[in-house]
């Protein structure tokens, strides 16, 4: 008697599914194309901005350390610094404009109102007001930098004061959005392992077991997309 | 112990795998399983939902689940036919009918037992080997009949009179219960037709256990190695089942159990091959649009998709029209989990849900290859007081090829030899 459909296991295309599943989000496109946009527009907008805060950290570091003076000093100084702005900006702004769309799905459409709880609430506000201190805390800073340097920080540049001032002048200012960025950071982290944001730390290690599991079975991973979405249409 | 006593989060985390453990906090609360979820539909309560069970099971395992919520989901979990469509959906995939069917065991060893009905048929199962209680005598009984009733066209052997390499194992349903015993004849003759050598196991056929699992009853994996045992020494070569619950019992939960477990076969799959053989011949046409019903058993947890839709679509005159919802998406009619033993009154809806989902595409029958399921969709066209056929995979093959064995003809047959 013929045996089910087995794949022999292929750690290749394993690796490929995780791959999709995990930096493409294959499934989520498939799901829904407006949340697929959102979840990647905030995805890559907070690894863009963890990669910028980690590298910071370590040129930072390694500048302290002398470990290599050229590249630190190329960075974090104006020859380089517009990498680092251009950069900020960027993933910032792609993190602001996910945001802004998960706000307007969450509070405006029916359906996902109505599952949504005070959990989903929490954090989209607090991401939002991370991202819009970040930029804040930017604009200050722009202020009291040399035009020539503001003027790679593009979205940075319109939470800028007007003019510009004396670092003495801002200080205050500066010192005060700085901690509240800071404090609204820690407190994200401090949320995330009570929160639904462990998924971005969990879901990539069960989608890696699955999608060996899954390719080996040779069933679930690569469901036709036409198929898919004409099943979905009648709910409940 | 009583449900209302307090139980420390450790203990049900005890009886997690570390995987499951993982996948309690990897939801992300999409809400896609509550769209898609069949018991939702019929009972809108957040904790029915996967992500709602998900939340809960992590609290509970936190200690931080309030009591009268701790009594929701525990409700909740045996409120759930364990179709795993939530699987499906699920963009992380978590795995959430086995991390049911796991939390039940948990929650049974951590001394919080199953609802009251599961409990009663569990007893029965374990007592007398099937669920409805009967005597092991009774089991080959719809044999013997349908020999008498000359609805065979030879004696069905008992494997301990007279050994075979196949074995045709018509489960408890369709052994003891009147509604379904033409289902065990009508595949008994097909395998005649075809010439089949094989064998049924009489009164040594034992349960599946299957229901065990499902429910969570931690004698499972004893039970389960006895019958491989069984199955070992008789040294087998081919189980078929014509039940998607047996199915998935012997083939799927036996596994690690039994290495020849892959030698479990569903009947659908068997005649797609001697359909392929050419050893089934189809004479007679049987004009019908009918829509087939994947159990979820046989799909979704088995993947046995095309080879009951080839051997329908063999059926000369038979349209094949399929519903919205089908294949992986296929929505259940609730008679798996032990989700009727608990709460019959929603199988009968999701049933419902499932037979008007047929009617909407103009099927006059719905065709399923498993006794179960066959079942449940009956009480399906009851609550929905539909006109709508039901019918075995059997019921279309036998039409075409032997048309003395129809349901309605068996069931006459062996109800007036039993008299």
């Amino acid at each position: 008697m013929r045996e089910s459909t087995v794949c022999p296991s292929d750690s290749k295309t394993s690796s490929l599914i995780w791959l999709s599943e995990v930096f493409l989000q294959r499934q989520l496109f498939m799901m829904s194309f407006p949340r697929w946009i959102i979840h990647i527009l905030i995805f890559y907008g907070f690894i863009g901005l963890s990669l910028l805060s980690i590298a910071n950290w370590i040129l930072n570091a390694a500048g302290y350390l002398t470990v290599s003076s050229t590249l630190p000093r190329f960075y974090l100084r104006p020859e380089g610094y517009l990498f680092v702005k251009i950069w900020g900006d960027s993933f910032g702004m792609i993190l602001l404009l996910g945001l802004a769309m998960a706000s307007i799905r969450r509070f405006m459409q029916q359906e996902a109102r109505e599952t949504s709880n005070q959990m989903d609430i929490i954090l989209l506000v607090l991401l939002l007001s991370i991202t819009l201190s970040g930029f804040a805390l930017e604009g200050l800073r722009l202020a009291v930098m040399p035009a020539g340097i503001s003027r790679y920080s593009y979205v940075g540049h319109f939470f800028s004061p007007p003019g510009r001032h004396a670092l003495e002048q801002l200080r205050p200012w500066l010192t005060a959005c700085w901690i509240l960025h800071f404090s609204l950071v820690a407190t994200l982290i401090a949320y995330v392992p009570h929160s639904k944001l462990m998924h971005s730390l969990l879901a990539p290690v069960i989608i890696g077991m699955n999608a060996s599991e899954e390719h080996q079975r040779g069933d679930l991973y690569w469901p036709e997309k036409k198929k898919y979405r004409e099943a979905r249409s009648p709910r409940g | 112990m009583a449900r209302k006593e307090k139980i420390q989060g450790s203990k049900i985390a005890a009886g997690l795998t570390r995987r499951q453990l993982i996948e309690l906090n990897a939801c992300t609360r999409c809400a896609e399983c509550r769209a898609w979820c069949p018991v939702y539909a019929q009972d809108e309560r957040e904790v029915i939902t996967a992500r709602g069970k998900l939340d809960s099971l992590r609290r509970f395992v936190d200690g931080t689940l309030t009591e009268e919520k701790r009594e929701d989901f525990i409700n909740a979990l045996y409120e759930c036919s364990a179709c795993g469509q939530c699987h499906v959906v699920c963009p992380v995939r978590i795995k959430t009918h086995e991390l049911w069917e796991q939390a039940r065991l948990s929650l049974v060893n951590a001394g919080i037992p199953q609802p009251a009905g599961q409990i009663k048929e569990l007893a029965a199962i374990k007592e007398f080997n099937n669920p409805f209680g009967k005597p092991r005598n009774e089991r080959p009984r719809w044999a013997q009949m349908a020999w008498k009733a000359g609805l065979l066209k030879s004696p069905v052997p008992i494997w301990g009179e007279r050994p075979a390499s196949v074995i045709y194992f018509p489960g408890c349903m369709a052994s003891y219960e009147p509604s379904l015993q033409p289902i065990a004849v009508q595949s008994a003759r097909l395998l005649q037709e075809a010439g089949v050598d094989f064998a049924i196991l009489g009164e040594d056929e034992p349960c599946c256990m299957s229901k065990l699992r499902r429910m969570g009853d931690p004698a499972f994996p004893e039970e389960a190695r006895k019958r491989a045992d069984q199955f070992t020494l008789m040294g087998v070569d081919t189980i078929i089942v014509s039940c998607a619950g047996c199915y998935k019992g012997l083939r799927s939960d036996y596994r690690r159990f039994w290495p020849r477990a892959q030698k479990v076969v569903h009947l659908s799959q068997y005649l797609d091959q001697l359909f392929q053989e050419n050893r089934l011949s189809l004479k007679w046409k049987t004009p019908a649009v009918v829509t087939y019903h994947d159990p979820c058993h046989l799909g979704r947890h088995n993947q046995v998709y095309d080879e009951p839709r080839r051997v329908l679509q063999s059926v000369p005159g038979v349209k094949l029209v399929e519903m919205p919802r089908h294949r992986e998406f296929s929505c259940c009619c609730g008679m798996g989990g032990g989700l009727k033993a608990v709460s019959p009154e929603i199988q009968h809806k999701m049933a419902a849900a499932r037979v008007r989902e047929a009617e909407t595409i103009g099927a006059r029958a719905i065709v399923t290859p498993c006794q179960t399921c066959y079942l449940g969709l009956l009480n399906g066209t009851k609550e929905a007081s539909s006109s709508l056929k039901v019918l075995h995979l059997n019921e279309l093959l036998v039409r075409s090829i032997c048309p003395d064995v129809t349901h309605e003809s068996v069931k006459n047959a062996l109800a007036s030899t039993k008299s």
